[in-house]
């Protein structure tokens, strides 16, 4: 079948990526590489093939989601090319590399997805295992003060929390159909406060405690974040009970303030969020965020010009602070255009998550599309210091081959819940 | 540098903005067009419809045909197959529903009731051709497209 407008909107994603690299080499002239030619052309030629894939397939899915998912992909690239030392933008297209054959895989493997609902307790423990797999002795590696990471010798690591972000919306999206027909008991009420029915009440304990064990084990705020935050949006799509996700909301603070108070590396994060300038914190823990803020009021309008600002002050730039220095040269225009970006994917993915057949995959759409508009709005709030930063990505445009990966599947995930609503409506 | 490179430079970052806002303008255009389609099929394939005949200025306007499926819920909520913008409407007010080629509406518990031909809705009723569903201060005239017997 063919998908002519997916193959317009890529045209644009092929322009983006040479007219960024074009821009970026044209300021650095010694970065002039045989790389810098390769790179976006082998990037095209990804996208291409993908979009030929699907076409042979005769897959009748969205035509929107990859292109916004691989022109937010070209522009990391950009940056990467951008701001990284020059062996990080082989790594990124490889993984880039990697990510369209994760597409693929979920696309073709498996034949039903009812195949994820039905194994919902392995999905758990998986997910579990994942996010638990940083600890482990000999394979648990703890980076810039967070023990996330598994790898294995220096060839590969990987941060599990980012699978997390896919398994986990499959189990509460399983979890959550199988108990849905307790949506129309009312609560039981102790006084005013409403207690949810047991198999709503036991998982949102025990996601509490395990949100508090990430904190404070793998000092990790923005995993936390993420996982409970996916939790709760999910048990309101599935319950229409905006009071169960309060209550979640309100236990998180009274975790975090507590756990504030108990461990420093929590206060720390909370310190530097409050006042990065104060005079022991600007040229110390509160350095990265003070030149952050310092890129993003240095923007103006139309920004400094692409290759043109000087973003590389800010430490570890190209992983938590691209949408500082995407903003610094891009200005407050290419930011709005950005967030846009984001936007139309997730009114998208919440549109699939309407029209789904099937409950399943009505929460699994809202839950994946959900997951991916939170991270942003984590990132970009801790970048702008709207909230504590986090060592979260940017999806698709931060370098790191897990978070990019896990973003192409969840890509993958959605395009098979709209080509199945398609087939059953024969539309 | 030489001025022609810079000059040069400077149309290449413009021109990555430009494209970017042009790639943002296509994505926006396809999605209004699919959501477009999308409430199209549904307005033509419907089972029957609601015509509004009373309302009021921030309401639907008169003789705009509401769809119905085989099952449609009726309220204020924007998740409502079938959106009702009155205050007097509740969250969820009503349900219409085809059951073996004959049509049924039933109050869903609502504040302010809903009357069918002038006579509030007590437990659940036959939908005729014809008939007048009432809630808050709109009022629309129920026309179905299925034919009786057949389904």
């Amino acid at each position: 079948m063919f998908r002519g407008t997916e193959l317009g909107h890529l045209v644009f994603v092929a322009l983006l990526v040479g007219l960024g690299f074009a821009a970026v080499v044209g300021s650095e002239l010694e970065q002039l590489t045989p790389l810098v030619l390769v790179v976006p052309a082998a990037f095209v030629g990804i996208a291409v093939a993908l979009h030929l894939f699907l076409v042979i397939t005769g897959f009748r899915g969205d035509q929107l989601l990859l292109p916004l998912a691989l022109a937010l992909t070209a522009i990391g690239l950009v940056f990467v090319e951008r701001l990284g030392p020059p062996h990080l933008l082989l790594q990124q297209v490889t993984w880039a590399l990697v990510a369209a054959g994760a597409f693929v895989a979920t696309i073709l493997l498996p034949r039903d997805l009812s195949v994820l609902s039905r194994y919902k307790y392995t999905w758990a423990i998986a997910g579990l295992a994942l996010l638990a797999s940083p600890l482990l002795p000999v394979i648990g590696r703890e980076v810039n003060g967070a023990r996330i990471w598994v790898g294995f010798g220096d060839l590969f690591s990987f941060q599990p929390a980012e699978a997390v972000k896919v398994v986990l919306p499959i189990f509460f999206a399983a979890y959550l159909e199988e108990h849905r027909e307790l949506i129309a008991t009312p609560p039981r009420r102790v006084g005013p406060i409403p207690i949810p029915p047991l198999p709503y009440l036991a998982p949102i304990v025990l996601m509490w405690a395990l949100a508090m064990g990430v904190m404070i084990l793998q000092k990790d705020l923005g995993a936390t974040l993420i996982f409970f935050g996916i939790f709760l949006a999910m048990l309101y799509l599935a319950t229409g009970r905006a009071a169960y996700s309060i209550a979640g909301v309100l236990m998180l603070v009274a975790g975090g303030y507590a756990a504030s108070r108990l461990f420093d590396h929590v206060n720390a994060r909370i310190v530097v969020w409050l006042a990065p300038f104060a005079d022991e914190l600007r040229f110390g823990a509160g350095y990265q965020l003070v030149q952050g803020l310092f890129a993003l009021g240095n923007a103006g309008l139309l920004g400094a010009g692409l290759g043109n600002g000087m973003p590389e002050r800010i430490p570890v730039v190209w992983s938590d602070f691209v949408f500082a220095a995407f903003t610094e040269e891009v200005g407050f225009v290419g930011a709005l255009a950005l967030l846009a970006l984001y936007l139309i994917f997730v009114f998208r993915g919440m549109t699939i998550a309407l029209r789904a057949p099937t409950p399943f995959l009505q929460l699994l759409a809202g839950g994946l599309s959900f997951a991916l508009a939170f991270q942003t709005l984590v990132i970009v709030g801790g970048n702008a210091k709207l909230i504590p930063l986090t060592g979260v990505t940017l999806p698709f445009l931060s370098y790191g081959g897990s978070s990019l990966v896990t973003n192409f599947v969840i890509v993958a995930l959605l395009l098979r819940v709209s080509d199945i609503t398609m087939r059953v409506r024969g539309g | 540098m030489e001025i022609p490179f810079q000059l040069a430079l400077w149309g290449v970052r413009v021109a990555f903005l430009l494209v970017l806002y042009l790639f943002l303008i296509r994505a926006f255009a396809s999605l209004s067009r699919s959501l477009r389609i999308e409430s199209e099929l549904a307005a033509r394939n419907a089972l029957g419809y609601l015509i509004v005949q009373r309302t009021h200025a921030q309401g639907p306007r008169v003789g705009e045909r509401l769809p119905l499926r085989a099952l449609s819920s009726i309220g204020r909520d924007a998740a409502n197959d079938v959106v009702v913008n009155d205050e007097a409407a509740s969250a969820r007010h009503a349900l219409v529903e085809l059951t073996e080629g004959s049509w049924w509406i039933q109050d869903e518990g609502s504040t302010n009731g809903t009357l069918l031909n002038g006579s509030r809705l007590a437990r659940r009723e036959r939908l005729r051709d014809g008939d007048v569903v009432e809630i808050g201060r709109i009022g629309m005239r129920f026309e179905s497209q299925v034919r009786y017997g057949s389904a």
